[in-house]
């Protein structure tokens, strides 16, 4: 399952909301449009038996998507990102700060406010 | 209340004085026979029709006992009844609706909607059969009733002949083992042992080196594992 419903804040970078695996798959796919798989396993070096399943689970999931591209008598998958990386890294924030606001309230927005003012 | 004591000096009772006990001890014996050529015998068929004929037997001996009986509320017959019936249903109607199921399940659609090829070489060797495919990136290849389904990973994996040992490879299990999980099921049902998985499966890559080759047979083995 993607991980992005389930935040690790001890992780680092990406992984605090994808799987290593989704991580590195994305941002393949955030930066080459129309990845095919081959080409998926030899940038992210992760072997195809775990790369099939995680594509599986990242199309149903709608962040990558992905077209059966016929090439005479081959068949062969074509994958990109649903979004761009900013457009993910602004729902991702959105639903983590609707989160906040839903659990803690005005208590989350004062220290949004504090955060702000720092910046 | 249920007593199992109870029910066996009913069986005892209705059997004893009746005259359809040589009748009974005949059909009885004939379910055991055909029911001891079930275990012997290896050949898919024969085991399908002899469990068969073996449960046909012991409900005609089911009805005759009954027909004899002076006893009421014999739940042993009733429970085993209802066992018979149902897996006899269930045997003969499973593998009509599996595949069915699964076509489902995985949304399959028919391959000849992408490419012809792996339908025209199915059909040179089984031609009730029909290929699917479906939308997965894992290279998954099964068969089930007349259909063979494949996933897109597996399309992309492999190369034209890899994908034909494949198939060939399904195209056995659904020549010589159709009934295989007919036989599984069975041999929950009546507590005994079939070929293994690993026996087919080694069964089915015989076949696929001898229709394709063995060098494409391994080679789609390794690709997978």
């Amino acid at each position: 399952m993607v991980k992005v419903d389930r935040i690790n804040l001890s992780n680092e970078g990406l992984t605090k909301f994808f799987s290593p695996i989704e991580a590195q798959i994305m941002e393949v796919l955030w930066t080459n449009d129309n990845s095919t798989t081959p080409e998926i396993t030899e940038k992210t070096g992760i072997p195809l038996s775990s790369v099939a399943g995680t594509l599986d689970r990242l199309v149903k999931a709608g962040f990558a998507k992905r077209e059966v591209n016929k090439n005479g008598q081959r068949v062969r998958y074509l994958y990109s990102a649903t979004e761009s990386m900013d457009n993910t890294a602004n729902a991702i924030t959105r639903k983590v700060l609707d989160s906040l606001v839903d659990t803690f309230g005005k208590v989350a927005i004062e220290n949004f406010h504090t955060y702000h003012n720092k910046k | 209340m249920f007593s199992i004591t109870k029910e066996i000096d009913c069986y005892i009772e209705c059997i004893k004085g009746s005259h359809l006990l040589p009748l009974v001890v005949a059909e009885i014996s004939l379910a055991l026979l055909l029911f001891a050529f079930y275990l012997k015998t290896r050949k898919p068929i024969i085991r399908i029709f002899s469990i068969i004929t073996a449960q046909l037997f012991m409900l005609f001996a089911i009805g005759t006992i009954i027909s004899a009986m002076r006893c009421s509320q014999m739940l042993t017959i009733e429970i085993y009844t209802a066992y018979v019936v149902l897996s006899t249903l269930v045997i003969i109607l499973l593998p009509r609706v599996y595949y069915r199921i699964l076509i489902k399940k995985y949304k399959a659609k028919p391959i000849i909607d992408i490419m012809d090829w792996p339908q025209n070489f199915v059909n040179t060797l089984n031609e009730k059969s029909k290929v699917y495919y479906y939308d997965s990136a894992i290279p998954r290849a099964f068969a089930s009733g007349k259909m063979i389904f494949l996933s897109i990973g597996m399309l992309e994996l492999m190369n034209d002949l890899e994908l034909k040992a494949i198939l060939a490879h399904e195209v056995w299990h659904l020549r010589h083992n159709n009934q295989t999980p007919l036989l599984r099921q069975l041999s929950l049902m009546t507590f005994t042992k079939n070929l293994s998985e690993d026996e087919l499966e080694n069964l089915a890559d015989t076949f696929a080196g001898e229709i394709v080759s063995k060098d494409a047979v391994e080679s789609a083995r390794a690709k997978l594992q």
